[in-house]
């Protein structure tokens, strides 16, 4: 087989859970977390790191921004062996109540995205993995790591739907906040809907530093690195459950 | 606006006439099914297609309300139940199993649901997910592994039209099912995604548990053993609702 031509990656490059993070450079962040890890791979915006974590072979592989991009990375890591995708990004909340900074587990997604549209027809679930959601809940229980679980608004135009946009934002996102979704990104329902299709598991972590109800709150950039390694801890500890499940001890 | 509690329009009850956990059959005949399972149930009222009892297996609460065939009055009677109390809302139907691995008699563990309805377009945009709480899910394959059933765990399309995707529908109807069996699809049936929008948008869990009674794809599409399987439909629903009570859901 030849490398994938964008992630640059043949069958065994990979462990069978592979962490993806939407920023380039928290891939080297999340790949910090493993007991080893070496770049295996780097192409446009897909770096991939593979290493160890208390001895499961896992991976990250960063996507870019958007569901264009999450994609090609998820049809290209299937092809060379992945199982489970464990997406770790980040989004504004939706919802007053939720602690600044807050950690998300995703349970299924609103699919306001293109991707979505174009691959799946109207009305089909993004629903998380219950295999990863049951696993990450554990996981955040064990690490004493506070995690509320929802729903994502995937969607395409950050400057339409975030506290950075100059629309009325609380306006166009009024229908998912008063159905109670949590939070806003653009990753989960590719994510969510491209995994159940190829038959893997798909799951997703959001940390987010602010709701977008009050712009004003927001968490310091040291809160931010300490929620995204919370987010990284859990996700390691479900990629060693996953493999718990599928393989025994 | 009159806050006080009053009687449902539709189901005709009161907070306190139902369990935390409600079952929910199309047919209002299958209500009896699950009356002669239970150690004790009474009737707690009957209107229109929506019959309810109220009763205790094993020392737990349950009821069942029967919602009528299709989206509309499944839409009413989810929110109707919620506006009395209900926590745990679960659709105990049939279904058309469309897997050619799926046999008649087998169980389906509902994870979520393709929006092919329009009831629940009225209340938000179809980008919204049609999902199954997963506590509900998990509660559901537990209670399958307890009795020895076969199931199956996954996504089903809910739509409108019984005579276009049924083995009794007109023309080819398997041509037209061929579409949601390659996305993966386990069964087609008409209120599982009408109750997840309509309970998830309140932040109330909801769940189905289906009989694969006719399948389509799988060979018999008479299945000769019906009335023994759909005792197991209402068994296997009774335990999933005495394991949310163990989960202390309830």
């Amino acid at each position: 087989m030849e490398k994938q031509h964008h992630i640059q990656l043949l069958p065994g490059d990979v462990g069978e859970t592979v962490f993806l993070p939407g920023d380039v450079s928290r891939a080297k962040v999340i790949a910090d977390h493993f007991d080893s890890a070496e770049l295996v791979a780097s192409n446009r915006q897909y770096n991939t790191y593979t290493g160890m974590y208390k001895g499961v072979k896992v991976s990250v592989t960063s996507t870019g921004i958007g569901g264009a991009a999450a994609a090609i990375a998820i049809e290209e890591l299937v092809k060379v062996g992945a199982k489970n995708l464990i997406r770790i990004g980040t989004g504004g909340m939706f919802q007053t109540w939720l602690p600044v900074p807050g950690i998300l587990v995703i349970t299924g997604a609103v699919s306001g995205d293109g991707l979505t549209r174009e691959y799946f027809p109207q009305g089909y679930p993004a629903v998380a993995d219950l295999d990863i959601v049951e696993s990450m809940l554990a996981s955040a229980r064990e690490l004493g790591i506070e995690v509320h679980e929802g729903y994502e608004w995937s969607h395409d135009s950050f400057y339409a739907g975030s506290v950075f946009s100059n629309l009325d934002i609380l306006e166009i996102e009024k229908p998912w906040i008063d159905a109670g979704v949590l939070i806003a990104s653009q990753e989960a329902s590719t994510v969510l809907t491209l995994a159940t299709a190829r038959k893997v598991r798909g799951g997703v972590i959001l940390a987010s530093a602010g709701c977008h109800q009050h712009p004003e709150i927001t968490a310091t950039e040291e809160q931010m690195v300490k929620a995204i390694s919370d987010a990284t801890k859990i996700s390691l500890e479900t990629a060693l459950k996953l493999h718990r499940l599928d393989h025994g001890e | 606006m009159n806050q006080e509690p009053h009687r449902q329009h539709h189901i005709d009850m009161l907070p306190g006439d139902i369990a935390p956990t409600v079952l929910v059959p199309g047919d209002p005949g299958r209500v009896a099914l699950f009356a002669e399972q239970m150690d004790e149930a009474h009737k707690v009222a009957q209107k229109r297609e929506y019959l309810t009892y109220t009763g205790k297996k094993d020392g737990v609460a349950v009821s069942c309300t029967s919602s009528g065939i299709g989206p509309s009055p499944t839409a009413i009677g989810t929110e109707e139940l919620i506006r009395i109390g209900a926590k745990n809302i679960i659709r105990m139907g049939t279904c058309g199993a469309i897997q050619p691995f799926m046999k008649a008699g087998d169980i389906i563990i509902v994870t979520a649901a393709v929006r092919g309805e329009r009831a629940t377009e009225e209340f938000i945009s179809i980008d919204y997910p049609a999902i199954a709480s997963h506590y509900i899910v998990r509660a559901g394959i537990e209670a399958c592994k307890r009795l020895k059933l076969t199931y199956h765990v996954g996504m089903v399309r809910t739509h409108d039209a019984f005579y276009l995707e049924s083995p009794w529908a007109f023309g080819d109807y398997k041509a037209r099912l061929q579409k949601w069996v390659d996305l993966g699809v386990l069964a087609v049936e008409n209120e599982a995604a009408t109750m997840f929008v309509v309970a998830s948008m309140q932040g109330v869990r909801a769940g189905a548990i289906l009989l694969s009674s006719d399948p389509i794809f799988g060979g018999s599409e008479n299945d000769p053993d019906l009335d023994l399987h759909k005792q197991n439909l209402v068994r296997v629903s009774i335990e999933t609702a005495k394991i949310l009570h163990e989960m202390g859901l309830d």
